[in-house]
């Protein structure tokens, strides 16, 4: 129980009301209390001593410790002054007294204000004031404010009442501060009760829910010693008692330094009014963390309407995939005027050249670009940005490779404004594009910079102004003329650029040009492909490592380019010219070239396969390659009957394989001249060989090249005599410790009896394992049927069969238990589902979790010693049973038999029977006046009616439900197949 | 064997999980109003037993600690759901046999949110014989595993003498409406037959309102001798009258009957030795405290006590043979069911209940004339506590 003996309470306006309840419970607690009160009216006009008198007597009575008080407390230090004389000290004050001038603000006088503040504010000041240096000195107080929800929300009718509650709130919060090191507490609370000052303003059955007596509670729990909150407001009344504190909004934070307009106000207004993300403030440091938070955040960079320097720089957009292939590829380079004579550059579009299909890196701007105008076209752009795309020109473009593109690729980009330069007039917003393969690697970075009309004049950074990649004043050392096509702009536009400028004769003339212009980035893949050819290592496009050039003048489709270049040091600096009009379109261009051919790092082996999969493998590419050379050597006559030699392309992972028939050899790389060559998926060769996929499907279907001699791919049925055992010799010359990636298919992963083998494996290396055990499981598997026993008791073993004496034996379907194994299926969900069952000892199986030690090499070096005869049965599947309850009933004759009658309900699959055994009828459906109800599902009543099982067992197990009276499930002789 | 006084009781009101003060408040509050109830002060103790299942090794100390550091005994008592009676039979005993005059038995609890499970899965699980029973004649399910011992148990009473579900119900809506008159209950509001079978399913014939839920609380008793009582003018303070406790017999293991895996012998054993040590019966006992952790055992317990013959649990109950105006009063304070269960203080929370109801403080829900009351506390693994308290 909470007590107050000894302590010394005053209590201000205790006359009546909540004062007084106050009073009352803090004497029936023990404390010794100082009624005061004025005796006034509630509109703190004049008073007798009557009302402090009462309660001073009723708390006598009580048999409490109480003295009076009539002082005003204004005169705050007379009322202390009558605590340290009758008790020579003060713990706790309550600033409870108060009046009301309830006027609406346009009649209030100042009187009202004045009289209202006099009560409140100063009279809660005086005595607070007066005790405060005996608690300082005591160490020890608890001072009590009363503001009211008037105050907080506002009242109609109550300004200066509401003025002075919620400055209560605020002088508590500064006591509660200078009071916290003296053990001094100060909280305010806003009650709601029907007292003198409410009874006016309620109706009266509220005013019977709002007693003063649900107030004090609160009140003396603030007051007591071991209430350590301090600087709380509290609303409390009518049975409700809770905590109220500030709110703030996450707002809008403007960086200092720049000029803050009443419009950046009204534009930001929902962050700062809104309220959907919120903190709450408890104290000034609090308070001023935003503001901190924003110093430290530095000086503006500034901007203009067009631009917000700040929000915009930096600023990441989401991340965005894509994806290309070969016919992309081949589309671009057509689209930048490669192979125009269907003889050169083919190998830029055709993907079965003869020297091997090439990616023009300048396609390495397609996926990035693509991305970027996605997302501009979905609305996605970086905040700060306020100009639309008429103010856009793309001014200069950076590409660099890590590596040749692959072929195919599917590729991640992360995108940043990476800079932002005020050119005066106008400005430049630098976008860049990272873009990573499937691995991760990154692959290609672009710089796209965008030259913004206009928008520039904030005086912020220019950014680097000295020219770069200026051609030497010397001839070119190589100089290409070419003519682009008339339809050039249609022709590009294809690879993703899909603007009406560059097709459309009326847009384009509406936005001032003469005709649809070409694409800066179709003059561009010119450009690079020009210099490439002319001065890359046998013109290989391989080599290129990074491109840089800016964008000068418009080209129209049809005109002639004229690209010369330079090689200085390791750059070869280049421009293009339109020679029509002698322009330079493409100025300032520098291509840097790779010393060799960079190759994409390979990744160590086994580490991603084994992140994929935890299950030893089947086998992988290089396993069938390996059994076809081995059925070649078994084979000599067959493989000379085919006499070719073929090339496997393989990709995902890539892998370049030679089979010659000619001299029976099989070898990873690549030969000088196959007579065919197959390009395909990892994947879709091991289906292929698997007899998943069909040759022919796969190459009708795109997903399998053959070239070179066509013909010579028929012979390839040979593949098709290569057996098992040719893979698995392979498989096992692999070895145990590489755990590549599980095949698609057959030689099929570990079956259950791979695992329970490695589990003896395991045993037999671990013996202290099972002697910690200490029992025998027994596993019995379904579809197909097996049993094994797990012999952990000492007795170390695992053995196909049944034991004489399992501790627990449990029971599930072997397509579960490999996937328990596996770690994909949870035994505890599959225990509750009712996939497993166990029996005997349920405890027991409780330490099966010595199975998760079993590991991979265990059960892979069963797999590799698999007993001969295969067992990868084939589960046989359930036929769908034919229900029971049917049969049975419309077979059933019932006997007259007692008087009672049975609602039979069936479940799985559902049916109802109504049998009266006083008329010895049985009808399908169900039906009132039911005496007992019996549940049970088709496969119980089976057993039950076949005698398997006995009504009392399935009861036991929840298997037979019984409502009503149970008398009649006890007898249910006549319920017989 | 020296008489023994029961000369101070005290609790805190019970809380849910997550609800409740810490074991050292829950405890303090116990502790301070037995001795203020007993009129004697802490440094009298001379020894505390003091039970918990859940907690470190020493809770106990922590505990008593909080009334002084008087370098007494202290023992940690743990003996699953009746490890309260447990410390208080061993209060008892240390008083009896002469080794103290003045002696404190302390339960608490600080219960997790949800339904018993097991804390320890490296070693042997106590109750694994038990399950292993119940394992073979009715399987386990994902249910609570004690609802299912218990819940079982009922379905074989059921089978046996045809009880109906509304039986069951009864009893906690009995339970219910002598909690709503106990300030120190967990749940106060009435529910109807209806109401209780409404709720949803735990386990055939079990719904979730006939089953007690877990609980935060603490009791405490002060046990003295009839020479301190009588110093301290208490010489007609309640005392002990009889008490036994029993464990597992093989029937558990070997009748495969769930009534008797969760201890009706258990029940039955440890009754008739406090009728035949007390020298009076079942039909001289005015109030009775028992186990009703489920409906079930609440049911069970009748017949186990001797309060109505075997198989006539169900007339004994719709005739309110077990509510006011009926033979006895059962769990007037809302038992387990309504006032909460939290494990090592219910044993003693009973025999607060008890002492206050023999003293006539029973307020709304005082039996009246009570002279002779009843204690029965279960846990499984397995310990039975029954005590007879009289007053003179």
């Amino acid at each position: 129980m909470l007590r107050f003996d000894d302590r010394v309470v005053v209590v201000t306006g205790a006359g009546n009301g909540l004062g007084r309840a106050h009073a009352h419970l803090f004497a029936s607690r023990g404390a010794k209390v100082v009624v005061n009160d004025l005796g006034g009216d509630i509109h703190g006009g004049g008073g007798s001593a009557k009302a402090a008198d009462v309660v001073v007597n009723e708390i006598k009575e009580a048999g409490g410790e109480a003295v009076a008080n009539y002082d005003s407390v204004t005169d705050g230090a007379k009322i202390i002054q009558t605590a340290m004389d009758t008790y020579g000290r003060i713990d706790v004050v309550v600033n409870n007294a108060g009046i009301l001038r309830d006027v609406s603000f346009h009649k209030m006088t100042e009187a009202d204000w004045d009289l209202v503040y006099e009560v409140h504010v100063k009279g809660s000041f005086a005595v607070t004031h007066a005790a405060w240096p005996h608690m300082r000195e005591a160490g020890y107080g608890r001072v009590i404010m009363t503001a009211s929800a008037a105050g907080i929300y506002g009242n109609f009718g109550q300004a200066n009442y509401a003025m002075a509650k919620l400055g209560l709130f605020g002088f508590g919060q500064t006591l509660a501060i200078e009071g916290r090191k003296r053990g001094i507490h100060v909280n305010t609370i806003a009650p709601i009760a029907g007292s003198r000052m409410t009874e006016t303003v309620l109706p009266e059955n509220l005013l019977a829910a709002l007693k003063p007596e649900y107030v004090s509670p609160l009140v003396a729990w603030l007051a007591h010693e071991d209430c350590e909150s301090s600087g709380g407001l509290y609303e409390v009344g009518g049975g409700h008692f809770a905590g109220l504190r500030w709110e703030r909004s996450a707002g809008k934070t403007f960086r200092v330094g720049r000029n803050i307009s009443p419009e950046d106000v009204q534009t930001s207004w929902d962050a700062i009014d809104g309220m959907e993300e919120t903190e709450h403030p408890e104290n000034i440091a609090q308070s001023m963390q935003p503001v901190m938070g924003n110093l430290e955040r530095g000086e503006s960079k500034g901007g203009n309407e067009w631009i917000d320097v700040d929000e915009a720089l930096g600023y990441e957009f989401p991340e965005q995939t894509s994806s290309y292939t070969e016919r992309d590829l081949a589309l671009y380079a057509l689209g930048v005027g490669a192979a125009k004579d269907g003889e050169g550059e083919l190998d830029l579009v055709y993907e079965m050249a003869k020297d091997g299909f090439k990616a023009l890196p300048s396609y390495g701007v397609i996926p990035a670009i693509n991305v970027i105008l996605d997302l501009g076209k979905r609305g996605v752009t970086a905040p700060g940005l306020h100009y639309g795309l008429d103010r856009v020109l793309h001014g200069e473009q950076k590409l660099t490779l890590k590596r040749p593109l692959p072929r195919n690729a599917k590729l991640t980009h992360k995108a940043r404004i990476s800079n932002i330069y005020d050119k005066g007039k106008g400005a430049l917003v630098v976008t860049a594009i990272e873009s990573f393969d499937e691995d991760g690697d990154l692959l290609a970075v672009n710089e796209v910079t965008t030259f913004v009309r206009g928008a520039g004049g904030w005086g912020g950074d220019r950014g680097p102004s000295a020219e770069k990649n200026t051609p030497p004043d010397r001839k070119p050392d190589a100089v290409v003329e070419e003519k682009t096509a008339a339809n050039q702009a249609l022709l590009y536009r294809l690879s993703g650029d899909w603007n009406p400028l560059h097709a459309d004769p009326a847009f384009a003339k509406a936005m001032k040009f003469d005709k649809p212009i070409l694409h800066g980035l179709c003059t561009f893949g010119f450009s690079v492909r020009h210099v490439l050819s002319q001065l890359a290592p046998e013109g290989d496009p391989r080599y290129f490592k990074s491109v840089d050039v800016r964008f000068a003048k418009t080209v129209y489709p049809g005109e002639t380019l004229i690209t010369e270049a330079w090689k200085e040091g390791n750059e070869l600096i280049f421009q293009t010219k339109v020679k029509e009009r002698d322009e330079v379109c493409l100025s300032n261009g520098a291509i840097e070239l790779y010393e060799t051919i960079p190759v994409k790092k390979a990744k160590p082996k086994g580490t991603a396969a084994k992140a994929e999969a935890s299950a030893p493998s089947g086998p992988i590419s290089a396993d069938i390659f390996g059994g076809i050379g081995h059925w070649m050597a078994e084979n000599a006559d067959d493989t000379k009957r085919v006499d070719k030699i073929f090339q496997f392309r393989l990709s995902d992972p890539d892998s370049v394989w030679t089979v010659d028939c000619k001299n029976a050899s099989v070898s990873e790389g690549e030969t000088a001249k196959p007579d065919c060559t197959l390009e395909l998926t990892d994947a879709n060769f091991l289906a292929m060989c698997t007899g998943q996929a069909d040759p022919q499907k796969l190459y009708f279907g795109g997903d399998l090249k053959i070239g070179g001699d066509i013909m010579a791919s028929q012979k390839l049925t040979f593949l098709q005599k290569v057996e098992e055992k040719h893979v698995k010799k392979a498989m096992d010359a692999r070895g145990a410790g590489g755990g590549d990636a599980p095949a698609a298919a057959a030689p099929s992963g570990p079956t259950s009896a791979d695992v329970f083998r490695g589990i003896g494996i395991f045993l037999s290396e671990n013996p202290d394992i099972p002697k910690g055990v200490g029992k025998v499981f027994q596993f019995k598997l379904s579809e197909p049927d097996s049993v094994w026993t797990i012999d952990a008791s000492g007795d170390t073993g695992v053995t196909e069969g049944e034991t004489i004496k399992p501790d627990c034996t449990l029971e599930l379907t072997d397509a579960d238990f490999v996937a328990m194994t596996k770690g994909e299926k949870d035994p505890q969900k599959m225990y509750f589902g009712g996939e497993l069952k166990i029996g005997g000892d349920i405890m027991a199986s409780q330490k099966l979790t010595f199975l998760q030690k079993v590991e991979e090499k265990h059960v892979a070096e069963a797999m590799k010693n698999r007993p001969s005869g295969g067992e990868t049965k084939a589960a046989p599947k359930k036929a769908a049973k034919e229900p029971f309850a049917p049969k049975l009933m419309d077979s059933l004759t019932v006997k007259k038999n007692g008087g009672a009658k049975v609602q039979l309900l069936v479940t799985d699959p559902d049916g109802a029977w109504f049998v009266d055994l006083g008329e010895g009828s049985v009808k399908p459906g169900t039906y009132d006046g039911a005496d007992t109800t019996i549940t049970l599902d088709d496969a119980s009543l089976a057993e039950l009616a076949k005698g398997d099982a006995d009504a009392s067992a399935l009861f036991q197990k929840g298997k037979l439900r019984v409502d009503g009276d149970l008398a009649p499930a006890r007898d249910l002789g006549w319920l017989k197949a | 064997m020296r008489k023994v006084h029961v000369i101070g009781v005290g609790m805190v009101p019970f809380q849910k999980p997550g609800k409740s003060d810490d074991y050292p408040v829950m405890a303090k509050g116990a502790m301070t109003a037995a001795f203020e109830d007993a009129g004697v002060p802490f440094t009298d103790v001379e020894q505390a037993y003091v039970g918990y299942v859940y907690g470190d090794s020493t809770c106990g100390q922590r505990a008593v600690y909080e009334m002084g550091q008087t370098g007494i005994p202290v023992f940690n008592v743990n003996n699953n759901c009746s490890t309260g009676s447990t410390a208080l039979m061993l209060a008892k005993q240390a008083i009896a046999g002469g080794m103290a005059e003045c002696v404190l038995a302390l339960g608490f609890e600080k219960m997790e949110k949800g339904a018993l499970g097991a804390k320890w899965d490296d070693r042997a699980n106590p109750l694994e014989w038990h399950a292993g029973q119940m394992n073979g004649m009715q399987g386990f399910t994902a249910a609570p595993p004690a609802a299912q011992m218990f819940g079982g148990a009922g379905r074989e009473y059921r089978w046996k003498y045809g009880t109906k579900r509304e039986t069951f119900a009864k009893i906690s809506s009995k339970a219910r409406s002598h909690a709503s008159k106990n300030p120190y209950a967990l749940f106060k509001d009435e529910l109807t037959v209806e109401e209780v079978l409404a709720s949803p399913e735990v386990f055939d014939p079990l719904t979730r309102f006939q089953c007690c839920p877990p609980t935060c609380g603490a009791a405490a008793a002060i046990l003295c001798s009839e020479e301190f009582a009588k110093k301290h003018g208490k010489g007609d303070a309640v005392w002990i009258a009889a008490q036994a406790m029993t464990t597992d017999f093989p029937s558990s293991f070997e009748e495969k009957s769930m009534m008797k895996v969760v201890g009706y012998d258990m029940t039955k054993k440890a009754a008739a030795k406090v009728y035949e040590e007390a020298g009076i019966g079942a039909e001289d006992v005015d109030v009775v405290e028992l186990h009703d952790c489920f409906t079930a055992n609440e049911l069970l317990t009748y017949e186990g006590l001797g309060l109505c013959p075997e198989g006539e649990a169900e007339k004994f109950i719709w005739d309110g043979d077990n509510t006011f105006g009926g033979k006895y009063v059962t769990n007037p304070s809302g038992g387990l069911l309504s006032k909460g269960h939290p494990l090592g203080a219910t044993g003693l929370a009973q025999c607060t209940e008890l002492v206050w109801q023999l003293r006539g403080q029973g307020e709304k829900r005082q039996v009246e004339g009570a002279k002779v009351a009843l204690q029965h506390n279960l846990g499984l693994g397995g310990a039975c506590v029954v005590t007879m308290y009289r007053k003179d």
